[in-house]
């Protein structure tokens, strides 16, 4: 038996990463005004990268922060939506989470992770986050998860 | 001490008479005075608290006190012949021979322990001094004989050396049935004339795991291995299951074991009373039991007791010592593999953290930069830059593949002088125990004169682990019982080389091109990292790894490293 990459990583079923796409129009893509605010909080820097893109693309309006204690640090109330990642030098992403709950903030939480642990991630859900999803993940279940869990606002 | 002041010598009487008659007008002539001095003498040796015999120069017995007659059952015709009967123990006759002919020929004192026996038929322990008495003329005229019982002094001794040097023996980890042998031994020797059948219990069954009796033919031990562990079979099924000593005076005719095929077994061999005790812990728990053998219906004396609680404790600590270390032994086996198995899936998942980052900056990329370009109108100048960021990443996620192959080819590399063969034989006796468990038969073939390698020993001995596993992992399919890897060494084109070869399910001529690629596995639990890995070592010791199919099945994974030699 081939054992791949992406068995190695976590038993995560095989998905279509680059399905045909409709294409957004301009007007989808300038953030209106009202738009939720997404926060990226990830050390990696091809993340920070091109997830704050991908979400712009969406009608996001998105912002990369390297580190947890960044994140904090900012003016929270404008965030809408965090996608926080799972294990950073300083914070981890749950103990971000822990610290937004003490704070009394109650925005929705979506963890990444390139760690892949099923175990942890059905830890994480329990403990309230709206979504835990490993990368690389589909950029479609992460709008959905964004959106599922912003819709209430 | 009064001694008989008799200057002429007198002949032994012949027939049961154990000394000389002085009052049966054999010597008629003597006078009275000379008869109350015979008399007294003779009151006298009688009183003396030990066995005395008053003895010819030429060693001829003259004088026997009643203790040495009652003792040994016979007057002077029994003990004149104790250089052909077995009045004087076997083991000691040559001995005791030796030094009394040696004292009588010089004319000086002796001083030997020997076993005596009992009327009875028992042999006792006894200091036998001798001392010669000389005329005027300096002539030996006579020998006094003393013998004392020392039996229980002896036995003791003997127990004592015997418990030191079992001792000795657990403690170095001698193998089980070595110790319990030597137990077996010492036992026989301070209970003479028994026999000692040592049985460890396995209690999965439960049967006598194996039958230790030095002293008994292997027709006797090997059919008791296996055998199951009951009542009406053996009285150690009682002993054992029971927890309580069990005596059969006389095995053949006991109603207990009327109808076990073991009666036959144990007549067969002439082995009459057999008594069964229980090797248990401190606890409680049955190891063991501990068989005595005599060759005539008889009951255990205290001694006997004796030594049987002596010999049932060594064995005990024995038993358990030995035990406690194959479970500890099982215990670091599984431990050094759950190890090896833990970094590598340690060292998977970080590969596997490693190469996700840039995984999910690539496809990210790639998902906004379609959707650039399908916007109306398309978004070239973000599409182009996400393009950039998706080679970026693509580079980045091949940096994690040459960085793992630099984290194999370690910087720290121990480079000193390697004995292949001794290194082998560390990594097989790590595994030993696990392969064993498996029901793998492992079969070194060393050559001696292998000349040594430069290299570093402990990654060669993960690389010689990893090939072990792999063939063991290679054996599941194959039935228990013919399993097998041959480990050898040998010398080959001015190279060192190590080959292990199974008898397992065997490589296709596919497998055989890709076994060293990174991530290629042929078990459904493998992570496909170990050879790729190997390879790695063997290779920054410039040698080689390769692997072969065997004639009849199975494969042979084998490296050659320059020898230093060379």
């Amino acid at each position: 038996m081939k054992t791949t990459m992406g068995d190695l990583a976590t038993p995560i079923p095989r998905r279509h990463w680059a399905k045909p796409l409709r294409g957004p129009t301009v007007k989808e893509m300038i953030p209106a005004q009202n738009a939720v605010v997404v926060s990226v909080v990830d050390d990696d820097e091809s993340v920070r990268d091109s997830l704050p893109d991908l979400l712009r693309s969406f009608g996001f309006r998105a912002q990369a922060f390297t580190s947890g204690k960044a994140f904090l640090a900012s003016n929270l109330g404008e965030t809408h939506c965090v996608v926080l990642d799972i294990a950073m030098p300083g914070m981890s992403g749950p103990e971000v989470h822990a610290e937004l709950k003490r704070l009394g903030r109650r925005m929705p939480v979506i963890f990444i992770t390139a760690h892949g642990n099923p175990c942890l991630c059905d830890q994480l859900l329990q403990q309230g986050a709206a979504a835990c999803l490993a990368k690389p993940f589909d950029p479609e279940v992460l709008i959905e998860a964004i959106r599922r869990a912003t819709s209430g606002n | 001490m009064a001694t008989p002041q008799v200057t002429h010598p007198t002949q032994a009487p012949v027939g049961s008479h154990h000394r000389l008659d002085v009052r049966n007008g054999s010597r008629g002539d003597v006078d009275d005075a000379l008869l109350e001095r015979e008399l007294n003498a003779i009151a006298a040796i009688d009183g003396i608290p030990g066995l005395v015999a008053i003895l010819a120069p030429d060693g001829a017995i003259e004088t026997l006190n009643r203790q040495i007659v009652d003792y040994c059952g016979g007057g002077s015709e029994l003990l004149q012949h104790w250089q052909s009967n077995d009045v004087i123990h076997p083991d000691d006759l040559r001995q005791t021979r030796e030094t009394f002919q040696r004292a009588v020929s010089a004319g000086t004192p002796f001083q030997i322990e020997q076993r005596v026996r009992r009327h009875d038929g028992l042999y006792r322990w006894f200091d036998n001094r001798g001392v010669p008495v000389r005329a005027a003329n300096g002539q030996v005229v006579r020998w006094y004989i003393l013998l004392t019982d020392i039996d229980d002094r002896k036995r003791a001794e003997t127990l004592l050396a015997g418990e030191k040097q079992l001792l000795e023996l657990i403690a170095s980890s001698a193998p089980l049935p070595q110790v319990l042998g030597a137990l077996c031994q010492v036992v026989e020797k301070a209970a003479s004339d028994c026999y000692c059948d040592i049985h460890p219990i396995d209690w999965s069954g439960p049967t006598i795991q194996f039958s230790i009796a030095p002293s008994l033919p292997e027709s006797y031990t090997a059919p008791i291995a296996g055998t199951p562990l009951r009542g009406d079979l053996v009285p150690c099924g009682i002993a054992a299951t029971e927890n309580v000593q069990v005596i059969s005076e006389n095995f053949d005719t006991d109603p207990r074991w009327c109808a076990s095929p073991v009666r036959a077994h144990v007549r067969e061999h002439g082995l009459c009373a057999v008594w069964s005790t229980p090797i248990c812990t401190k606890r409680g728990d049955v190891l063991g039991t501990l068989c005595i053998y005599q060759r005539q219906p008889a009951r255990p004396l205290p001694l006997h007791q004796d030594i049987i609680a002596r010999a049932t404790h060594i064995a005990s600590i024995a038993i358990e010592r030995l035990r406690a270390e194959e479970a500890l032994a099982k215990v670091r086996t599984e431990l050094t593999h759950v190890s090896r198995v833990m970094s590598l899936g340690a060292l998977a998942a970080s590969i596997a953290h490693e190469v996700n980052q840039p995984l999910s900056g690539i496809v990210t990329n790639a998902n906004t930069c379609l959707r650039m370009l399908a916007a109306a109108p398309p978004n070239i100048d973000g599409a182009l830059e996400t393009a950039r960021r998706t080679i970026r990443d693509g580079n980045r996620a091949s940096e994690v593949i040459v960085r793992l192959r630099a984290l194999f080819q370690r910087k720290d590399f121990a480079a000193d002088v390697v004995n292949v063969n001794q290194a082998a034989c560390e990594v097989v006796a790590l595994s030993a125990q696990d392969l064993g468990r498996r029901g793998i038969t492992l079969v070194t073939d060393l050559d001696e004169n292998l000349p040594e390698v430069f290299g570093d020993r402990v990654q060669l001995q993960q690389v010689i682990l990893n090939l072990l596993l792999n063939a063991a992992d290679a054996l599941n399919a194959v039935d228990r019982a013919s399993r097998r890897i041959v480990l050898s060494t040998t010398i080959q084109d001015d190279c060192v080389q190590l080959s292990v070869c199974d008898n397992g399910t065997g490589l296709s001529p596919e497998e055989l091109t890709k076994v060293f690629d990174a991530f290629y596995t042929t078990k459904n639990d493998g992570m496909g990292i170990g050879l790729s890995v190997s390879q790695s070592i063997i290779e920054r010791h410039q040698g080689r790894l390769w692997a072969s199919t065997n004639a009849d099945g199975g494969a042979t994974f084998s490296f050659a490293l320059p020898s230093q030699l060379f």
